[in-house]
């Protein structure tokens, strides 16, 4: 039976629109797989000149000892951001003639399809099975090789309990965040030492093999737990969304921008409660920091504008470009909606104008704190803003427009192609490719100062011709508009 | 005045819709016809949410693909596509409220008078729209185009998702707007007890054609059983 049910997710995900009708995308998300998996099994193999390199005066199996603990503390943070749960597999099967343990096991099973188990297993087996066997033996190896997959297994089922108990009661979310911020500052801050830890832990059990036990023993209280959980939960709407009530806001500080404002307000609410775009602005968030890896003082002193002026725009862009990318896609399911309301098209693309150079001013605001790292900073980050809201935000808007493919806001956003085409591979092609023809030849005959100053006064120019530029998009929509409605309809 | 001239529209080789020529005065218009006679493309066409392959359909004249001025005085509900999902049920009749400069004062000046219609099931619900239930949804949809205070108002088998106390709610309502002002009220239906008593005339259609235009009367309802028995 659990067979059966498995085979039908299998067709579930060769036949999804999104996979189904594109081979050219099944072989890419192919690809992407095998690469990832690829670099996993690499790192694995090399693990032992990766470490000896890195920690050259250290004995590289404790370094590696060390290091396993530290995984799956890491593991359990992307599993809890990105793993998502499968519930909704089930609802067919409810009513017909399928007892209820059969398909907890099967929702358990059907969860264990995931990146987040093989890449522990590309990452430490090669090491375990060629060092460490060599060096302990093949008894000491095996129970290694035990408590990874133990372990694998526990982290798998207590981030679903976990994630299953957000849902029920917002508190555990909040105490999960507390736990996690509070062992990473006392590792930080050294008040334990999360290596020492895993070191000790694991040389015991290359000692003493047996303790091995203990991992299996925690990997099956986890999936016992997680299975008695979703027993006793197993109703629909207690497992897929919140229950708390929801309630009307106003957004008073965007109503002296008129009806732009509602439109910017109602953009404001797809982010925030829907999930794909909030996976998204948690991202973004993220990358805002991205320049802390680059803007190093070794950096800083080599004057390298041309690849400031690239992370600048990166930094000040990300927000706007990774919810640009799908611009009218993200109302794909309302879109009849809005075209048939009492509301000039050009408005509506106004609206959007605006809410993209909002989002690329915020990220510019935010960002002028890396002036603290350097003052040159400063006027890149100037220019780079500017090129975002004159050049990217008009360009992104153009691209809209040949965007065809509706999203399901529903689903989360990470290792979801869902939507995704052609328009959105080109989209970071054609912002480089301009951005690059007006900066490389000032840089190139002049000198790197002269081509910021190229971006920053094409941006601004370009950003003064708001209302030009709003004319060409708006016959552009008009034009492919009924071909978007189409897309959009088709679920 | 709603005016079609030679509309055609084609999917895939099958003629989804193909009116010569039709005149929609005011009034409240019934469209009857079995699942893919064309009742909801022609809505869009309406709408101009889809594009013709041929002919024209002209609102007050105007071509409605190429001239916006129709959305001033039209309001359409067919399915959930016209809700936006993430908003609560207050959050939406204002959106649309402001987009039809009414004042929120305004918009809930006419919400009250739905108090009955909405059953105590939308307003304050403490949900958004995409947790309502499909009648619910319906609802939503049918008072954001009252809202409007429209001369064309647009409604896609409104009688499908309602409970009977609120079909029969629904119907009391499009008669007192109908005889409040003049207005064109369009409403495809399969429940034909509710279209022939709601409906002044009644459009048949079949694979895309108009096959019968009656003006209601006591035997419409025989001539239209007649025709589905088959």
């Amino acid at each position: 039976m659990i067979s059966t049910l498995l085979q039908h997710q299998w067709k579930s995900f060769w036949r999804s629109r999104s996979a189904g009708r594109n081979v050219a995308m099944q072989i890419f998300i192919g690809f992407i797989v095998l690469y990832l998996a690829a670099t996993a099994i690499f790192i694995g193999f090399s693990l032992d000149k990766i470490l000896s390199e890195a920690f050259p005066r250290k004995e590289i199996i404790s370094v590696y000892l060390g290091f396993i603990l530290y995984y799956y503390a890491f593991d359990i943070i992307m599993r809890f951001i990105l793993q998502d749960l499968p519930t909704l597999a089930v609802q067919p099967y409810l009513t017909q003639n399928i007892n209820r343990n059969k398909l907890v096991q099967f929702l358990n099973i059907r969860s264990l399809f995931s990146i987040f188990t093989l890449l522990p297993l590309f990452l430490f087996l090669p090491f375990i099975t060629t060092i460490i066997s060599n060096k302990y033996g093949q008894e000491v190896s095996l129970a290694l090789v035990v408590c990874i997959f133990s372990l694998t297994i526990f982290n798998h089922f207590f981030v679903l309990f976990i994630k299953r108990k957000t849902i029920l009661n917002q508190w555990w979310l909040i105490g999960f965040f507390v736990v996690i911020i509070l062992v990473a500052a006392a590792d930080y801050f050294q008040i334990f030492s999360l290596r020492n830890w895993s070191s000790a832990l694991f040389t015991s059990v290359i000692k003493v093999p047996a303790l091995c036990i203990i991992f299996i023993v925690l990997a099956i209280a986890a999936w016992y737990n997680n299975s008695k959980f979703l027993r006793k939960n197993f109703y629909l709407e207690n497992l897929q969304k919140s229950s708390g009530e929801k309630k009307s806001t106003d957004y008073n500080w965007l109503q002296r921008f008129g009806v732009y404002g509602d439109l910017m307000a109602i953009d404001l609410k797809l982010i925030l409660r829907n999930k794909r775009p909030r996976t998204l602005l948690l991202l973004a968030v993220f990358f805002l920091v991205y320049g802390y890896i680059f803007f190093t003082p070794e950096h800083l002193s080599k004057n390298d504008f041309g690849f400031f002026l690239l992370i600048s725009i990166f930094i000040t862009g990300i927000f706007m470009s990774s919810y640009g990318q799908f611009l009218f896609a993200w109302q794909s399911s309302h879109f009849d909606g809005l075209m048939a309301s009492n509301m000039n098209i050009k408005t509506y693309l106004k609206g959007k104008l605006y809410l993209l150079t909002t989002f690329s001013t915020i990220s510019f605001l935010l960002s002028l704190l890396y002036g603290f790292l350097s003052w040159k900073l400063i006027p890149i980050l100037i220019a780079a803003w500017l090129f975002n809201i004159g050049i990217h935000s008009v360009l992104t808007c153009f691209i809209g427009t040949r965007n065809y493919k509706g999203l399901d806001l529903s689903k989360g956003s990470s290792f979801n192609y869902q939507g995704t085409g052609a328009a959105q591979w080109l989209y970071s092609f054609v912002i480089l490719i301009v951005g690059g023809a007006i900066y490389l030849p000032f840089a190139l005959l002049i000198n790197s100062w002269s081509g910021i100053i190229a971006i920053a006064i094409l941006g601004l120019i370009s950003f003064l011709m708001q209302d030009w530029w709003l004319d060409k998009i708006t016959v552009q929509f008009q034009k492919h508009k009924y071909k978007i409605l189409e897309g959009f309809r088709e679920k | 005045m709603i005016t079609i001239n030679n509309l055609v529209k084609v999917y895939n080789g099958k003629v989804a819709v193909n009116i010569s020529n039709l005149e929609i005065g005011n009034g409240i218009i019934g469209l009857v016809g079995n699942n893919g006679a064309g009742k909801t493309t022609l809505f869009r066409l309406l709408l101009d949410l889809v594009k013709s392959d041929r002919g024209e359909v002209l609102s007050n004249e105007k071509n409605v693909s190429e001239n916006e001025d129709w959305k001033n005085y039209t309001a359409a509900y067919i399915d959930e596509g016209f809700l936006i999902p993430y908003l609560t049920p207050e959050e939406y009749f204002y959106f649309v409220g402001k987009l039809n400069n009414r004042s929120k004062a305004d918009v809930d000046e006419m919400l009250a008078g739905f108090t009955t219609f909405f059953d105590g099931s939308i307003l304050k619900s403490g949900k958004y729209i995409r947790d309502l239930s499909k009648g619910n949804q319906f609802k939503v949809g049918i008072a954001a185009c009252l809202l409007q205070d429209p001369e064309v108002m647009i409604l896609d088998e409104p009688f499908a998702n309602l409970d009977p106390s609120s079909q029969i709610r629904l119907i009391q309502m499009m008669k007192a707007l109908n005889e409040k002002k003049p207005m064109i009220i369009l409403v495809s239906s399969h429940d034909l007890n509710n279209i022939t008593d709601v409906c002044t005339r009644i459009l048949l259609m079949e694979k895309g054609l108009i096959i019968k235009d009656l003006q209601t009367s006591s035997d419409t309802l025989n001539e239209l059983e007649d025709y589905f028995r088959v």
